[in-house]
């Protein structure tokens, strides 16, 4: 399988040389062709910068980049056949859809019957038959997500990036929006890249992620390794929050001398009689679908996920905690 | 002083009303002053000192007299004139052309002259002026006149030049260059009257007999003659400074032009010099006028026998450029002017210029055959843009 | 003791505060009247004298003004002469408009998009600079550096360019003897005098381009020149309409320049001055006037069919 998108040490660095801000410090990645591939970390960890990078708007200071093999460093954005959905959606408000949609065949020289009728094509696609003829100012936000999207496929590209494509979304829009994309990914076969801070977005729709910190790729992987098997105490901490456990807390809990990460969901709540680990309540956080407790022992604050309709302890009672040993996981990362 | 320019341009057709409004009784003795004299004047008429302290004709008259001179300056005739009909000033310096509708709307009254000594010392050729006098009777004190000459660089002309035609024909100069591009001329309709001088001379058989009373032919051949002036002139000028530095650094070597300009010309060194040709120049003729209503008579009576004292009237020449009423004011040595000075400014050549007056449709050719002033104005627009 | 629910009044401040707070409608119409009336009256009334005085004619024999209503006036704006003064103006006002949108464009797109801080502050000040001075300075400053013995010349002797300057010079209906004495002299200045009028309404819209819109396009495959006249330019269109609307119409009023600078040939607000000042000719002055009123509106109407505000 050829790679869609490959990095290799590619750095960005921005301002002077002698003091650089290295939003990109060598990174090496690879996206597979098909994938849906989500880039996910907080602000300022690069994930964009590499996004833009893929699409054109920035140059590298360093390293290569080849999508489908080929070396795009020197090629502008108007020549990469890959398209973007911005996070604002950078609709053209002095256009209808229609002409928003078929701008891309437009500047290719396509006839107008043609790129209308494909730009109809593409707004049944996402859902949209029979809104061409507004302007974007007349729809709402989810709305025009579709249309920045019917947009970018109209070109039919090798990679379609999506920079913080539902960010702008409520909730409820948000999940209708995630099951959709990901039918649309299935069903077009296109690889799609997407860049989010919102690790339960990451987890729920990508094939594979990398997530970001500090102009570095701190893990990649699928969803389930990534949660599962944090490799250092940043994606633990970032990616659902984790316990993390320094060495000596970890012996106290039956594993070796080494930094480990404890799921809040893989430890359950016991009476204190003669179990090894006892603490006593000091936060108790209500959340719906089940509650927070946060028990402090010898110390070390650790918190518990319940499912609902467990009976949760009183503040400041005295609990025991238990959980599967495979459920510690060691992080390598952490020497 | 750059008035001057609009001043010349400026009129109203208001000054085709004819017929005469019933005139005050005059004055029949000068008593003591009021107090106090507004005059209603052209920048640089009536200086105290403040422009320029050498030049200052105000103090002493107030010292002397006891009547506070205040000034208001206007710009056109029009705005005199419309100053005068509002009322509340006692003097106005009127021109050609606002002096007779003065006159007519029987806003100034009659001068007593015999109250006024030093009457018999005015230029004998300004006392009984039309522009001033109707019927026998004098509604004002001549105060300054002077002609347009035909100003030229003297590097070019080595011998002032005898003939207009230097503005008005496509000839080559002394230096071997043509004088296309190097000429200018006045952008005021009043050229037209310009043309019609130079063809009274050269076309006798036009019949012309007044520059400013021209029935439909010779108003056609004026208005030929500018066309053919319209492909020497660059620029057509209208501003006295704009015209000092076109001399200067537009290559611009001949054109009609005021005294002003060339004494100022002269003192910055540029070779220049001015002429009135053959066929004579148009010229303006100013006139201090008294307002029918009037509420400080005696003071008037006071400045009017003050402005023809010939230290103030040789002084006045030399600030403006201009000549004086009482021609003992070039010699007699009181003021700053000199008999040179004079004769530059065109003393000598009273009898080659004709006063700008206002054209009228009925003219001495006869009733409503003389093309009026409105039309001088839209076909000299014409003119200009090369139609 | 307990902190009263209702604070005390504190004095007329107060009790102002109170009136608008409960008719809010007070406010505006205490904030709108005077400005209203001014526009009403003043401005409103002005031009409505104006209009009236275009209908009114002058009398050929007596010079003055019939107060009846006639089209005489207007159908003398038809005349060869007027027309000429008509079509002059027009015609400079379109290519002073066109010259300094050209001009302006790059400027106002490097402020919009490149110049940060200092920079920016730089530009504002070369920019306003011009405007700090009299006008009438920098049009006799202008008439001195376009004259036959001025700046440009020299220059162009100095560096052997004289041919050029004269061959530009001899194309007639914009050359002359000099520079300062022709009509492309008259351009020059008019475009120096009105840019900034240009530039800070097209940099003001240029702002509000998102980057992402020009990166959509870019990303979309638009070429650079295709970005600018897809996106860039309709969405930059009501600065440069505003600016244009600037240029075009100071151009068209304005009597100053002419004079000083070009081929004496009359432009409209030359033709106003001199019609109204020293001609006494009021309503052919008023018809004039009303030229410009007329040209703005059917331009505006034009830019308005044409989608130049639909970016707004």
């Amino acid at each position: 399988m050829t790679a869609a998108v490959e990095f290799q040490r590619v750095s960005r660095h921005f301002g002077p040389a002698s003091a650089p801000v290295k939003a990109v410090d060598g990174v090496d990645l690879t996206i597979a062709e098909g994938s849906f591939f989500a880039m996910l970390g907080p602000s300022g960890s690069g994930k964009t910068t590499c996004l833009r990078l893929i699409s054109g708007f920035e140059k590298p200071t360093g390293g290569t980049i080849r999508i489908f093999g080929q070396d795009v460093s020197d090629i502008p954005p108007n020549r990469r056949n890959v398209n973007t959905v911005f996070q604002d959606y950078a609709l053209f408000p002095h256009m209808n859809v229609r002409d928003n949609v078929g701008y891309g065949l437009m500047v290719k020289g396509v006839d107008r019957r043609t790129r209308e009728a494909r730009a109809e094509e593409m707004l049944s696609l996402v859902k949209l038959d029979g809104y061409g003829d507004r302007k974007p100012a007349q729809l709402s936000g989810g709305q025009r997500q579709r249309v920045a999207l019917a947009r970018a496929l109209v070109n039919e590209p090798k990679v379609l990036l999506l920079d913080e494509p539902l960010g702008a979304l409520d909730l409820k829009l948000r999940e209708a929006m995630q099951d959709e994309l990901k039918t649309l990914q299935a069903r077009l076969g296109i690889t799609f890249v997407f860049v989010t801070h919102d690790q339960g977005e990451a987890l729920s729709m990508a094939d594979s992620l990398a997530v970001f910190n500090e102009g570095r790729i701190a893990q990649i992987g699928t969803p389930a390794e990534v949660y599962s098997r944090p490799r250092t105490r940043f994606v633990a901490d970032f990616v659902g929050s984790s316990n993390v456990l320094p060495p000596e807390v970890t012996r106290a809990f039956g594993g070796p001398a080494k930094w480990s990460s404890l799921r809040p969901e893989m430890l359950r709540l016991t009476a204190p009689d003669g179990v090894a680990l006892s603490g006593t309540v000091t936060g108790l956080r209500y959340l719906g679908a089940g509650s927070r407790v946060t028990v402090a022992l010898n110390g070390t604050e650790v918190a518990a996920q319940l499912p609902a309709g467990q009976p949760v302890p009183e503040q400041g009672a005295t609990v025991g905690l238990a959980f599967d040993p495979a459920a510690l996981h060691v992080m390598e990362g952490e020497g | 002083m750059t008035n001057r320019s609009v001043k010349i341009a400026a009129t109203s057709a208001l000054a085709l009303i004819t017929g005469l409004g019933p005139a005050a009784a005059q004055m029949t003795e000068v008593g003591a002053g009021e107090g106090a004299l507004s005059i209603v004047a052209w920048a640089g008429y009536i200086e105290r000192g403040e422009t320029d302290p050498a030049f200052d004709w105000v103090t002493k008259f107030e010292e002397a007299s006891g009547c506070k001179v205040s000034v208001k300056t206007a710009n056109t005739s029009d705005e005199m004139v419309a100053l005068m009909n509002e009322g509340g000033f006692d003097l106005v310096t009127a021109s050609g052309d606002a002096s007779l509708r003065l006159i007519a709307g029987g806003r100034v009254q009659e001068i007593n002259k015999d109250l006024i000594p030093s009457w018999s010392t005015i230029d004998p050729r300004l006392q009984d002026a039309p522009w001033h006098t109707v019927d026998g009777k004098h509604y004002g004190v001549p105060y300054m006149w002077g002609p347009n000459v035909l100003m030229y660089n003297t590097e070019v002309f080595k011998e002032p030049p005898t003939s207009w035609n230097v503005v008005f024909e496509e000839m080559t100069l002394s230096d071997g260059q043509s004088n296309k591009g190097r000429v200018q001329a006045y952008d005021g309709p009043i050229h037209v009257a310009d043309a019609a001088q130079y063809l009274m001379f050269h076309k006798p058989e036009l019949g012309i007999t007044s520059p400013y009373e021209l029935n439909e032919d010779q108003y056609k051949a004026a208005l030929d003659l500018l066309r053919g002036q319209r492909e020497l002139v660059s620029r057509y000028w209208h501003d006295a400074f704009i015209q000092i530095d076109d001399f200067k650094n537009e290559g611009v070597v001949a054109s009609g032009s005021w005294p002003f300009q060339v004494n100022l010309l002269k003192a910055g060194g540029a070779p220049v010099a001015s002429t009135i040709p053959q066929e004579g120049a148009t010229g303006w003729a100013d006139t201090t006028m008294l307002h029918v209503d009037s509420e400080h008579p005696n003071c008037a009576y006071m400045w009017f026998e003050h402005q023809l004292a010939s230290n103030l009237q040789s002084d006045l020449s030399v600030w403006f450029g201009a000549n004086p009423s009482v021609p003992a004011a070039c010699t007699d040595g009181r003021g700053m002017q000199t008999a040179e000075g004079c004769t530059a400014n065109g003393l000598d050549d009273f009898d080659k210029i004709r006063f700008w007056t206002t054209p009228v449709a009925d003219c001495s050719q006869g009733e409503d055959t003389c093309v009026p002033y409105y039309r001088w104005v839209s076909d000299y627009i014409g003119v200009i843009g090369g139609r | 003791m307990t902190t009263p629910a209702i604070l005390p009044e504190r004095g007329l401040a107060d009790r102002l505060t109170a009136l608008f707070w409960r008719h809010p409608r007070l406010l505006l119409a205490v904030l709108l009247t005077p400005p209203l009336l001014w526009l009403g009256v003043v401005y409103l009334g002005s031009l409505a004298a104006l209009l009236l005085q275009s209908f009114y004619s002058i009398d050929e024999f007596s010079g003055m003004v019939k107060e009846e209503f006639t089209l005489k006036t207007y159908a003398e704006l038809f005349r060869a002469q007027n027309l000429d003064i008509i079509l002059r103006t027009l015609l400079m006002s379109a290519a002073v408009t066109l010259g300094c949108a050209l001009i302006a464009f790059p400027i106002a797109y490097y402020a919009a998009r490149f110049a940060r801080g200092k920079w920016k502050a730089v530009f504002y000040l070369g920019v306003m600079l011009p405007l700090w001075s009299s006008y009438l300075v920098k049009v006799y400053a202008w008439k001195l550096i376009l004259a036959k013995e001025g700046i440009i010349t020299w220059a162009a002797e100095g560096v052997g360019l004289s041919m050029i300057l004269n061959a530009i010079l001899a194309i007639p209906g914009i050359g002359g003897n000099s520079l300062s004495t022709s009509p492309l002299g008259t351009f020059i200045v008019f475009v120096y005098v009105w840019l900034p009028y240009m530039i800070l309404p097209m940099q003001a819209s240029l702002e509000r381009v998102p980057t992402s819109m020009l990166e959509a396009s870019a990303d979309l495959g638009a070429s650079r020149a295709q970005t600018f006249r897809t996106v860039i330019l309709p969405l930059a269109m009501p600065g440069v309409i505003a600016g244009s609307i600037f240029t075009f119409s100071l151009t068209m009023g304005d009597y100053i320049i002419p004079q000083i600078v070009g081929t004496s040939a009359r432009f409209i607000g030359l033709a106003v001055y001199q019609l109204q000042g020293t001609a006494g000719n009021i309503p052919l002055a008023a018809a004039f006037a009303v030229v410009p009123i007329v040209i703005m509106l059917v331009y505006l109407t034009i830019a308005k069919r044409k989608g130049a505000f639909d970016a707004l």
